[in-house]
């Protein structure tokens, strides 16, 4: 597999799984660049060719509000889920859980072998 | 900070005009406090630091399309649709053509066969243009107007009414139904068009074929009637099953015999409108009609084999 089709797949499986990471980080109001490093706090990596119009896609929908507001000298657009999206949030929630539920044990066996793989790549030569 | 100022130009200018202003405001936000957040840590930004960070961005194009990702010309939905809609009016364009153009040549004193396949080539190009473009244009209109058909046959559908599986021979391709028809509309208007035109025309034009083998062609009308209305039938569900694969096999069979009787008569053509005789005697212009035929003959005894094996088939299969 070339490092394209990784990258490809990887894209794809993330898109679904960032719309419910943009959602729930939202139910505090967000300017862009303020989310976008919430999110790298928490472990998502996103890109700002991403995330921006992400933003503005899921506002488009209704799921979020959003309001221009003048902070620390500049004026800054904020993003909040609204009335709509946080009714949504709770089942995407559950579907989340359900599918990430369902994929572990799917994949139960095929991560073990990574995981034993790795620790053995990583244990020092001689060791036991 | 004009970098960011062009930048976010480059990016304004992909976007739709009344998006510009709203987008433009926003990603300058951003990127004003990506800037903002470096320069409190590694101090003031150098022109090449912002480059960077504006190229990590993305080409403005990029940029704007995942803001506003462009619309395709045609919607998805409608594309299978747009498809057999150009298609089916290809098909009946090329028809007429071949009617007008025919129609052209035998009323022509001056049009040779070279003239009239051009003349066929250049009508059927020119409607061809314009049919494309017109529906192009309504599909583009009707994608924008209502991205979702209306009535959609996706929906409302039952397992039960899907034709049986078959093989994948048995699909019949639009453009063998539209060639079928336009050599049988060209048969009966070289067959019948003259019969309609003044004596005084009808010395000047380029009827080649003799009277005799222009008896033995009307006469074969009523089954070139019959290969219409199965190609006409064939449009209907383009499927071949045993009824259709017979029809094309009485069909074939019989012109695979006419052009075998055709091939074996003299004279097939009329001296007096020879004007190739300047290059080629007339026994060698006979000649090359009489393998004329024989070819025809051969190409539809293939299809009359062909038919038969794939009946066959059908029966083994039921």
């Amino acid at each position: 597999m070339t490092t394209a089709q990784l990258d490809k797949m990887r894209l794809e499986l993330r898109r679904g799984v960032l719309v419910l990471a943009v959602l729930g980080s939202l139910k505090q109001p967000h300017y862009g660049y303020s989310l976008r490093q919430q999110l790298q706090q928490g472990g998502i990596d996103i890109d700002e060719g991403t995330l921006y119009p992400l933003i503005r896609r899921l506002a488009d929908q209704g799921l979020l509000d959003s309001e221009w507001q003048q902070s620390e000298g500049r004026e800054r657009r904020y993003y909040q889920l609204s009335t709509l999206g946080t009714a949504l949030l709770t089942p995407l929630i559950k579907e989340w859980q359900q599918l990430n539920g369902a994929l572990t044990n799917v994949l139960g066996d095929l991560v073990d072998d990574i995981n034993n793989f790795s620790e053995a790549s990583n244990k020092p030569e001689g060791n036991p | 900070m004009e970098l960011v100022k062009r930048y976010i130009a480059a990016v304004q200018r992909e976007l739709p005009e009344q998006k510009r202003e709203e987008i433009g405001r926003e990603l300058n936000a951003n990127i004003m406090d990506q800037l903002d957040s470096m320069s409190a840590q590694q101090g003031e930004l150098t022109a090449s630091a912002v480059s960077v960070v504006l190229k990590q961005l993305g080409h403005p194009r990029t940029v704007a399309q995942q803001f506003v990702p462009p619309l395709p010309l045609i919607s998805s939905a409608y594309m299978s649709l747009y498809i057999n809609t150009l298609f089916m009016v290809l098909g009946v364009l090329f028809v007429l053509q071949v009617i007008t153009s025919s129609m052209a040549w035998l009323g022509s004193a001056n049009m040779g066969l070279v003239g009239y396949l051009f003349n066929l080539a250049r009508g059927f190009m020119e409607d061809a243009y314009f049919a494309f473009t017109a529906i192009t244009l309504s599909y583009w209109l009707i994608s924008r107007k209502q991205p979702e058909p209306k009535s959609c046959n996706t929906k409302n559908w039952l397992p039960e009414q899907l034709p049986a599986a078959g093989q994948t021979w048995q699909h019949i391709k639009l453009q063998d139904i539209f060639t079928d028809l336009a050599t049988y509309i060209f048969l009966l208007v070289v067959i019948w068009y003259p019969q309609f035109m003044p004596t005084e025309q009808l010395a000047s034009i380029n009827l080649l074929l003799s009277d005799q083998l222009m008896l033995i062609l009307q006469w074969s009308t009523p089954v070139i009637m019959f290969g219409i209305g199965s190609s006409l039938w064939q449009l209907r569900s383009r499927l071949w099953n045993k009824t259709r694969l017979i029809m094309n096999v009485v069909v074939n069979s019989f012109f695979a015999a006419l052009a075998v009787f055709i091939a074996t008569i003299t004279p097939l053509l009329q001296e007096s409108a020879f004007s190739l005789q300047k290059v080629f005697t007339l026994l060698q212009i006979e000649r090359t009609a009489m393998i004329v035929f024989v070819v025809i003959a051969i190409i539809t005894i293939w299809e009359v084999v062909r038919d038969i094996w794939r009946l066959r088939k059908l029966s083994y299969t039921h």
